[in-house]
């Protein structure tokens, strides 16, 4: 079955849509290093604000014809046609497909809101065509919106990114609750949450260090801890030039950092096993 | 695929050998694996001998200016205006079949055209896929380039009309669009193996049949095979090729097209000789080799006339070659100078050169050939016999 990770956090600039890129785009590169026959890797970005699409495609002027939103507003029937004549590869490299956002999304929640069966219009489509790639990635908006139900609908693991500061840890629990309801009310027990993600870590800052400390002592959290991604100014410069970390600043500690995450995914991937 | 840039490698050399060493995981493939793949991800292979759809439709639907069921609605509407002319017409393809709660309806003696048949047993095979789901999976090649994502079939075309016919044309479809499909890889395909699949089959068509010949010789000989529908001429360039020059292939064709011999693979290819109109009408109509090896020997424009009678009449393959036999009669001298063999149009030639002969000369080049006087002798008289007896012919002339 095809691992699909879905970054969410209802918390902004955490770094949900740097860590869907960037781990997208590592999954290609090790798994075609490892010599796999399908190293193919699709980006689903959800987030009307396409910041996602933007960097891996170097446009963002997708709209009614040529993005999630018309999958979302296709007949029931052609929706996983549409979905693949919507696919566009991504500028960093031509195995990781990008299924782009437009700023439509904000509208297509409320045409689809009410809609019966509106929140499987990812699921479905995308089901039909899972066994195509090694691994999908989905990025979410910042908010519990009905998108992001969509793309946890659609996922089987969750990877929550937090920054190490208090209200963030505090509403940990609660998108962690969020998305057991999820699985629970919308019957999707392949939905777990995978991994929680630390980004923007800075050892200097003592709050940060005693929240992680505390993370990974948690009886529930620390055993979910994936990784910790250090601050660095080199993530924001990527993302001016289009560019991933691995390529903009492949000895950054946030390129190794995040290259760690991606082994670990990556082994998951062959195991067949959890995060 | 070639890289963009190389940045990342030495970063996924130092990752990989911490984090998956000891437990390298294996994500080579494995060989043959079976996917439930979409529907619109499949294509017929447009070089495939055995063709489904008739001629005009399978060129339209490989030139990419219909989609399938655009080009199945083109068969259905071809099918009901036949069905119509011979007073049997239908509005929903379910129609076709018999129906089992009429005892009156006993359609042996009805007989159905070429077309009707096709789509009778497309819809047949719809509804068995229907009741009792897909029990056998296609056999596809993965030929997806970049974001297109594209399966070639290999073996399964009618399996694959079946399936768009029931999911656009009968009522109570309840799949989900996808088709179960065996996914060989790329480098273990090739086309000796889709002569095996083909040939192991039974119904592949005399006319198909030659068409495998010619793309096997075709292949061998080095030539390019198209993306897209190929016309009949690109398989006649197979009439200009045989086993002889590929020796080495000679085996693996041969087994390929079943085990076949040499003399029958020659007959086969020979059948592309055909006109056009006949070699479509042929193999719509299943008429065996045996019988169209006689039609061959005519000129191209009667060949349609007489596959046409072979159809309406039943004929047998004797039948066939005396029709073909007195039609040959009717030829006129020149055609007959036309179809002289190579052989005496050499003898021919050398009555041109006797004057640069000499006797001792024939005796000793004969010798040389046959490396044996005795058999030089023999040769000789039986060359004295031949032209003593093409005298007597041009006396009578």
């Amino acid at each position: 079955m095809t691992r699909v990770f879905v970054f969410t956090n209802h918390k902004g600039g955490v770094g949900k849509s740097t860590s869907a890129t960037n781990t997208a785009y590592g999954i290609v590169s090790m798994l075609r290093h490892a010599g796999a026959a399908n190293p193919r890797v699709l980006l689903i970005d959800t987030d009307s604000q396409a910041h996602a699409t933007l960097v891996t495609t170097g446009s963002k002027d997708y709209g009614a014809d040529d993005s999630l939103y018309t999958v979302l507003m296709a007949d029931r029937h052609n929706a996983a046609q549409t979905l693949l004549n919507c696919l566009v590869p991504s500028t960093w490299d031509a195995d990781l497909h990008v299924l782009p956002a437009s700023s439509m999304l904000e509208g297509a929640e409320r045409e689809l809101n009410g809609l019966a069966g509106a929140p499987y219009r990812l699921a479905d489509p995308l089901n039909q065509i899972t066994n195509r790639y090694a691994a999908i990635v989905i990025d979410t908006r910042p908010s519990f919106s009905l998108m992001t139900e969509m793309g946890l609908i659609a996922a089987t693991d969750a990877i929550v990114p937090v920054e190490p500061r208090y209200l963030e840890t505090v509403g940990l629990m609660s998108v962690v609750g969020k998305i057991n309801e999820v699985r629970d009310g919308w019957r999707q027990p392949n939905l777990r949450v995978s991994g929680i993600l630390v980004t923007k870590m800075n050892a200097r800052i003592r709050g940060h260090k005693y929240l992680l400390d505390e993370l990974k002592s948690h009886s529930v959290l620390g055993p979910l801890l994936l990784g910790v991604v250090p601050v660095n100014e080199a993530v924001s410069y990527a993302h001016q030039c289009h560019q991933s970390i691995f390529e903009y600043a492949p000895t950054a500690p946030a390129s190794k950092a995040y290259m760690d995450i991606v082994a670990k995914l990556v082994r998951t991937l062959a195991a067949g096993g959890a995060a | 695929m070639k890289r963009q840039n190389h940045r990342i490698d030495e970063l996924l050399d130092s990752v990989t050998a911490d984090m998956l060493a000891g437990g390298q995981p294996q994500f080579t493939d494995t060989g043959l694996r079976v996917e439930r793949l979409l529907l619109e991800m499949v294509r017929p292979d447009p070089i495939q001998p055995r063709r489904v759809l008739p001629e005009h439709l399978h060129f339209d639907f490989h030139a990419g200016r219909m989609t399938p069921t655009q080009a199945l609605r083109g068969l259905v509407q071809l099918v009901q205006v036949s069905a119509r002319q011979r007073g049997r017409p239908f509005s929903n393809v379910l129609e076709m079949l018999p129906n089992p709660d009429d005892d009156a309806a006993d359609d042996s003696e009805v007989r159905l055209t070429a077309e009707e048949q096709l789509l009778r047993d497309l819809v047949n095979l719809a509804v068995t896929i229907r009741d009792d789901g897909q029990v056998n999976p296609l056999t596809v090649v993965d030929v997806s380039h970049g974001v297109v994502q594209q399966f070639r079939i290999e073996t399964g075309e009618r399996r694959y009309w079946a399936s768009w016919l029931l999911r656009d044309f009968i009522p109570n479809y309840t799949g989900d669009g996808m088709i179960p499909c065996i996914v060989i890889p790329t480098e273990n395909t090739s086309v000796f193996r889709q002569a095996r699949e083909n040939t192991a089959r039974s119904g592949l068509s005399a006319v198909a049949m030659a068409r495998q010949a010619a793309l096997l010789l075709l292949t061998v000989h080095g030539y390019e095979i198209p993306d897209g529908a190929v016309t009949n001429d690109f398989y006649r360039q197979a009439l200009d090729l045989d086993l002889r020059g590929k020796r080495e292939f000679t085996e693996a064709i041969l087994s390929a097209m079943g085990g076949m011999k040499r003399g029958q693979f020659s007959h086969l290819k020979l059948l592309l000789k055909l006109s056009d109109e006949a070699l479509d009408l042929a193999d719509r109509h299943n008429i065996e080799e045996g019988k169209l090896r006689h039609v061959i020997n005519l000129e191209p424009e009667f060949h349609a006339e007489i596959v046409h009678q072979i159809i309406d009449f039943g004929l047998s393959a004797k039948q066939v070659k005396e029709l073909c036999e007195d039609n040959g009669m009717d030829e006129n001298d020149e055609e007959t100078l036309d179809r002289l063999p190579a052989a005496a149009t050499k003898v021919a030639k050398l009555t041109q050169a006797v004057k640069t002969l000499s006797a001792g000369d024939i005796a000793n080049a004969i010798i040389k050939q046959e490396g044996d006087p005795e058999i030089a002798f023999a040769r000789l008289q039986a060359l004295h016999r031949i032209l003593t007896d093409a005298l007597k012919h041009l006396s009578a002339k």
